[in-house]
């Protein structure tokens, strides 16, 4: 049996090889079998609010210029010309109608339709030969939205994205539909990691056992004071189709209350309460817990927290979403979006700002321990021995292979909760994994 | 706008920032608060890759945004025990040139523009990664010393390749 059907097939069995963290033919049947079946989120709409306004954005490899057309219509084009394969669009966002190739000036509409090709009559002999309406700007096969999410497919039989994301979308409105408005990004930062995309997956999917000692100094500094082991354990790990995540236990059974003492303002809780169904209204209420971090397989997460931004002691809460984009396998792209809810008040808008700032993103005092962890197995996990040394994942499981804990009773949710720690999420991301990668 | 600035404040301003590259290369993160002022304003805008004659800055994101609060927190974590991205630490270099002084927007203040690079290694097997960017900085004259008001930094690659910012700019 080859070496990656060998790796795969331990994955299936709930063992992790080290070197999927780090080995080139992994990364190779990742390129091949995964990001090209699965759904990629590229863009958050109001990224894009206006006519003509445009984000350049990768699945891997592959270019796309996301762009809302003159009529309103998001589109997910691919960033190459069809003559000879220039990109189309070298800055990575503007305002364009047309996008003209550098090269030879073949010229496109911002639907992608081709509309100019220098010479074309006299040189192609027009259109009878070289028909320009059947060589535009090659669509992304498929392209839909959630909650102003853009994502795209590049298998034209991927299920629908709603189908695809299942159970998880239930808790994607906590982070998104705080309000009938939805949320606005900013952003996003960009920076490169010496890390395997997997690796903030899994750990966003539902490592709450690293938060107490990673990031031990968060608390010591009394920057958000959560973290610690005590509090942690008392969250619930969720577990629901393509997306996996971590909650923290909430002071109250009361919504408002618990809102309020997330740094909600009023105004705020209210417009919760009225966009979230009776479901998630319990969730955060009378169960009393609060989505924290979660992944969407494959590669984008979500982190929601609320830590102290000044010397008064204000707590606000902030969200952000984040892309790990892989470069090879032991390099990935960061991309990090602040979220905020359309209708937050001004102040709250900035507050939640700075909260992110200081927590997560390039500078972010959570992230830089993180990834300081990430780089350094992605680079250990290279060895010969190394790689085919078996990581283990197997907490909350009994020897053969039983949750040890009970599910959280009447949870409110899609999927399946338990509390106290294990790896249930980072379990899940990697069952997905090697269904796609078989 | 005050008149012209005398040798005196050009060499004051010169000595300022290499005294405070050489604190941060050495870590001495307290002593680089206090060459700060209270109400010191410290930025580093995201860049973004842009058609000529667009603008360079991504509106509303940066990688910095701080206060004398959030600059405090910052380096009161890394002078803990537990910030495990800086322990073991990096190896740092802060090379400043291509300064340039005028009169500050304030009485007593100097504004300053300056080159920097930054060389961070870390680690063994990892290559050294390398920050550049301008810093436009507010020197304020608090008692005998100079002091940092705010600092503007315009960094020169729209995908940092350093792994975090735990270091200061």
């Amino acid at each position: 049996m080859p070496e990656i059907e060998r790796i795969v097939e331990t994955v299936r069995e709930g063992r992790v090889p080290a070197g999927i963290y780090s080995q080139p033919e992994v990364f190779e049947r990742e390129r091949e079998r995964l990001f090209t079946r699965t759904w990629q989120f590229l863009a958050h709409e109001s990224e894009v609010p206006e006519p003509g306004d445009y984000v350049v954005r990768r699945v891997l490899d592959d270019s796309f210029i996301v762009v809302r057309d003159e009529r309103g219509q998001l589109r997910a084009l691919l960033n190459m010309c069809r003559h000879r394969g220039m990109q189309v669009c070298r800055a990575e966002l503007g305002n364009a109608s047309h996008f003209r190739c550098p090269y030879h000036a073949w010229t496109y509409r911002n639907t992608g339709e081709l509309v100019g090709v220098p010479f074309h009559a006299e040189s192609y002999g027009g259109d009878a030969v070289l028909d320009r309406g059947d060589r535009g700007l090659v669509p992304a096969p498929r392209l839909d939205t959630y909650r102003g999410m853009v994502f795209v497919s590049l298998d034209e039989r991927a299920p629908d994205l709603r189908e695809y994301l299942g159970g998880f979308a239930f808790y994607l409105d906590l982070y998104l539909h705080q309000s009938e408005a939805g949320v606005e990004v900013r952003g996003p930062q960009r920076w490169l990691v010496q890390a395997n995309w997997k690796i903030g997956a899994e750990n966003f999917a539902g490592d709450s056992y690293h938060t107490p000692h990673t990031h031990a100094s968060i608390v010591e500094i009394g920057l958000f004071r959560e973290p610690k082991a005590s509090r942690r354990k008392e969250g619930a790990l969720y577990v629901a189709d393509r997306g996996a995540g971590t909650t923290y236990k909430l002071p109250t059974a009361d919504l408002d209350e618990n809102l309020a003492h997330l740094g909600y303002p009023p105004e705020m809780a209210a417009r919760m309460r009225d966009a979230w169904s009776p479901a998630q209204r319990t969730l955060a209420g009378e169960a009393g817990f609060m989505v924290s971090a979660s992944t969407v397989f494959p590669n984008l997460s979500l982190v929601h927290n609320w830590p102290q931004v000044d010397a008064d002691g204000l707590v606000v809460p902030f969200i952000s979403i984040r892309q790990w984009q892989p470069v090879g396998p032991a390099q990935t792209e960061v991309l990090s979006w602040f979220a905020v809810d359309r209708q937050a008040p001004a102040w709250f808008k900035d507050a939640s700002y700075r909260a992110y700032l200081l927590c997560f993103g390039s500078s972010g005092m959570f992230e830089q321990d993180d990834v300081e962890n990430w780089t350094s197995i992605t680079s250990v996990t290279r060895g010969a021995l190394a790689r085919r040394t078996l990581l283990d994942s197997r907490m909350g499981l009994d020897r053969d292979g039983a949750v040890l804990a009970s599910p959280v009773a009447g949870w409110p949710g899609p999927g399946v909760a338990y509390t106290g720690f294990g790896e249930y999420g980072q379990r899940q991301i990697l069952r997905l994994w090697s269904e796609y990668v078989a | 706008m005050s008149a012209a600035l005398t040798a005196e404040q050009r060499l004051a301003a010169h000595d300022f920032l290499v005294a405070e590259a050489e604190a941060l290369d050495e870590r001495r993160y307290r002593d680089w608060l206090l060459m700060l002022t209270d109400d010191v304003r410290y930025r580093m805008p995201v860049r973004v890759t842009v058609h000529a004659g667009g603008d360079s800055q991504l509106a509303g994101m940066d990688h910095f945004d701080e206060d004398r609060y959030t600059l405090g927190k910052r380096v009161e974590r890394l002078s803990g025990e537990h910030a495990w991205t800086e322990d073991p630490p990096s190896r740092m270099r802060r090379f400043v040139t291509n300064v340039r002084c005028a009169p500050g927007p304030g009485e007593g203040e100097i504004a300053v523009r300056s080159y920097l690079l930054l060389f961070r290694s870390r680690g063994d097997t990892r290559p050294p990664e390398w920050v550049a960017a301008e810093r436009r900085d507010v020197l304020r004259s608090v008692g005998d010393a100079l002091r940092l008001r705010s600092r503007e930094i315009t960094v020169d690659e729209s995908v940092l390749r350093t792994q975090n910012l735990a270091v200061f700019l």
